[in-house]
């Protein structure tokens, strides 16, 4: 392959490129964002019960470590979900379970008791605890889970493509296929472009949702 | 006043209760002790007051209310609370955890700011260095200082305290307690204050309930507590050094007799008689402003005879072997030793006003005990 073919490829192909990324993208977003609404909650109430956050987690991590391919090919078979964005979604939302309960519940877990225990003993209410202390003091570590999972939830995206997502990750199976290379190519690398910029952003993120008290020093 | 009205607390799957069937009246204005021995239902009794422990039986309650009859948050709103691990939020300023509860009372901006700027001061912390910093910045002792300033906040009437001062230095310690006593002067709080050291308990106490294995074992105050411990687990409890204890709740102004005789420098050689005259066991050396200087007993000048320069030596060897009418015993007793006197002169200020012996420290704590 030289430059050449890779340039003339994007430059013939730009419609495809962009329909792919969007889709790609939307996948993503949407994926995510139903994983937050529906883990950061579970996660929060998980730390009301060890009993139940040790059989959740222990769920969420089996889960986990169901490899991609076969999680797609399970859902398929599922005939309310079958091929196309529904098993899609369905997968990410279930690979995003582990780490997002798992740093929302951590990130709660590991607040000092005794300021929970001043706070009560002051007289706030459960909820102002849970948005004023428990929240702010666990956003670092709950930040640090949301962020691996927009990364993985991108890398993952990509092989939904053989349920039927007409995303990137199609440009690199059907130039493996084909022995296209610069489609190849232009897959992977806008597939990386789109996960590292999505880190490197939250990563800017993060460095400022810590709490300033919690970084200064003596 | 709180009262709590056979209160007992049983954990699951405890075999003795942690409190059991227990009445205690905690009169209004005073520190309360609650000491014993750890596990003996202590912090249980005083978490109870607040809720944050409900009792198994019983009823607490505040100035003749129940106080289940009040949501427990605005309950505790109206309580200040101090752990000992002080709990201030880290990510917010100090100012703006002393103002953790007047925000929930929602009181108005500007009445927020100055009482926390009044509470800074009157914690003796500096206010434009404190204010604005976190509480990473701040050494234990003054942690402990904010923990109390936003505890007192809204200035309420009642104060809960668990082993405040238990986590920070010795030095810190003592700081922290007299201020707590001065201030105390002033607010005239009820202040129930749990904790495991006696001697603490002697020192803060109007009262002190002494709790063994869930039980009260004993409730006075100190004196009666140290003067006539009920058995002998409060015997033990308080050591055998009780009456060495007792000296710490008197002061030097409680045994302190008139002065007698005053000499000046050039009246050393007529000392002998002066005293004589005077009736006294002891005189004190006055300079030309008037200010003691010294001390001759009756002793000294029995050594030394008319050696006027070996008694006047003497008398500046002591020149400070003087206390003021508020030193507690103990200390009074340490200057004794050191100097190897019978007496002491008590000041006020700068001016002597009394003199306090050695006997009369004795008859003192002999008379309190025999009472």
């Amino acid at each position: 392959m030289t430059l050449t073919d890779f340039v003339s490829f994007l430059v013939k192909n730009t419609k495809t490129i962009m329909e792919y990324s969007e889709n790609h993208f939307t996948l993503v977003l949407l994926a995510v964002g139903i994983s937050l609404l529906i883990w950061v909650p579970v996660g929060l109430l998980l730390t009301k019960s060890d009993k139940w956050a040790a059989r959740v987690l222990a769920l969420a991590n089996t889960i986990f470590c169901i490899p991609s391919l076969s999680m797609f090919a399970i859902l398929v078979t599922i005939p309310m979900f079958g091929l196309g964005r529904k098993s899609a979604l369905l997968a990410l939302v279930l690979y995003a379970m582990m780490p997002l309960i798992r740093s929302v519940y951590d990130g709660v877990k590991n607040v000092d008791r005794n300021v929970i225990e001043a706070a009560r003993g002051m007289g706030m209410s459960t909820k102002r605890i849970l948005v004023e202390i428990l929240v702010p003091l666990g956003m670092p570590i709950i930040f640090a889970g949301f962020r691996i999972t927009v990364v993985m939830t991108t890398g993952i995206a990509a092989i939904a493509t053989y349920i039927g997502e007409r995303n990137l990750g199609r440009f690199i199976q059907e130039g493996l296929v084909r022995s296209n290379t610069p489609m190849m190519v232009t897959g992977a690398l806008i597939i990386s472009i789109i996960a590292i910029g999505l880190d490197t952003i939250l990563g800017v993120i993060e460095k400022r949702i810590v709490p300033k008290g919690l970084r200064v020093s003596r | 006043m709180i009262q709590l009205e056979q209160i007992t607390k049983q954990y699951p799957g405890q075999a003795m209760p942690a409190v059991d069937k227990l009445y205690l009246s905690i009169p209004k204005g005073e520190i309360c002790v609650l000491v014993g021995p750890s596990g003996c239902g202590k912090s249980t009794i005083l978490r109870m007051i607040n809720r944050m422990i409900e009792p198994t039986s019983g009823i607490v309650k505040i100035d003749g209310q129940d106080v289940t009859s009040t949501n427990p948050d605005q309950l505790r709103m109206g309580i200040g609370y101090v752990i000992q691990q002080i709990g201030l939020l880290p990510h917010r300023t100090i100012a703006e955890n002393i103002a953790i509860v007047p925000r929930l009372y929602k009181w108005p901006k500007e009445k927020i700011n100055k009482r926390v700027d009044e509470l800074i001061v009157m914690m003796g912390l500096d206010l434009e260095k404190t204010r604005g910093k976190y509480p990473s910045q701040l050494s234990g002792g003054q942690m402990q200082r904010v923990g109390v300033a936003r505890a007192m906040a809204v200035d309420p009437p009642i104060m809960l305290m668990d082993e405040p001062f238990g986590a920070v230095d010795p030095i810190a310690r003592t700081h922290l307690q007299d201020e707590l006593l001065r201030l105390q002067k002033e607010i005239k709080k009820t202040i129930v204050f749990v904790t495991h050291d006696i001697n603490e308990a002697i020192k803060m106490g109007d009262r002190i309930a002494i709790f063994n294995a869930g039980q009260l074992v004993q409730f006075g105050t100190p004196e009666e507590i140290l003067t006539n411990p009920i058995n002998e687990f409060v015997e033990d409890f308080i050591g055998r050094d009780r009456v060495v204890k007792k000296l710490n709740l008197y002061l030097a102004e409680d045994a302190m007799k008139p002065i007698k005789c005053l000499v000046r420098d050039d009246e050393l050689q007529n000392v002998a008689r002066k005293m004589k005259d005077a009736g006294a066991e002891v005189a004190f050396l006055v300079n030309e402003a008037g200010k003691a200087c010294g001390q001759i007993s009756a002793g000294d000048v029995e050594e030394f005879g008319m050696d006027i320069e070996g008694l006047r030596k003497r008398a500046q060897r002591r020149s400070n072997a003087f206390v003021q009418t508020t030193t507690p015993f103990p200390d009074a007793l340490s200057l004794l030793l050191e100097y190897d006197a019978d007496y002491l002169g008590v000041l006020k200020g700068e001016e002597l006003c009394g003199v306090l012996s050695f006997q009369g420290i004795r008859k003192h704590v002999y008379r309190k005990e025999g009472e």
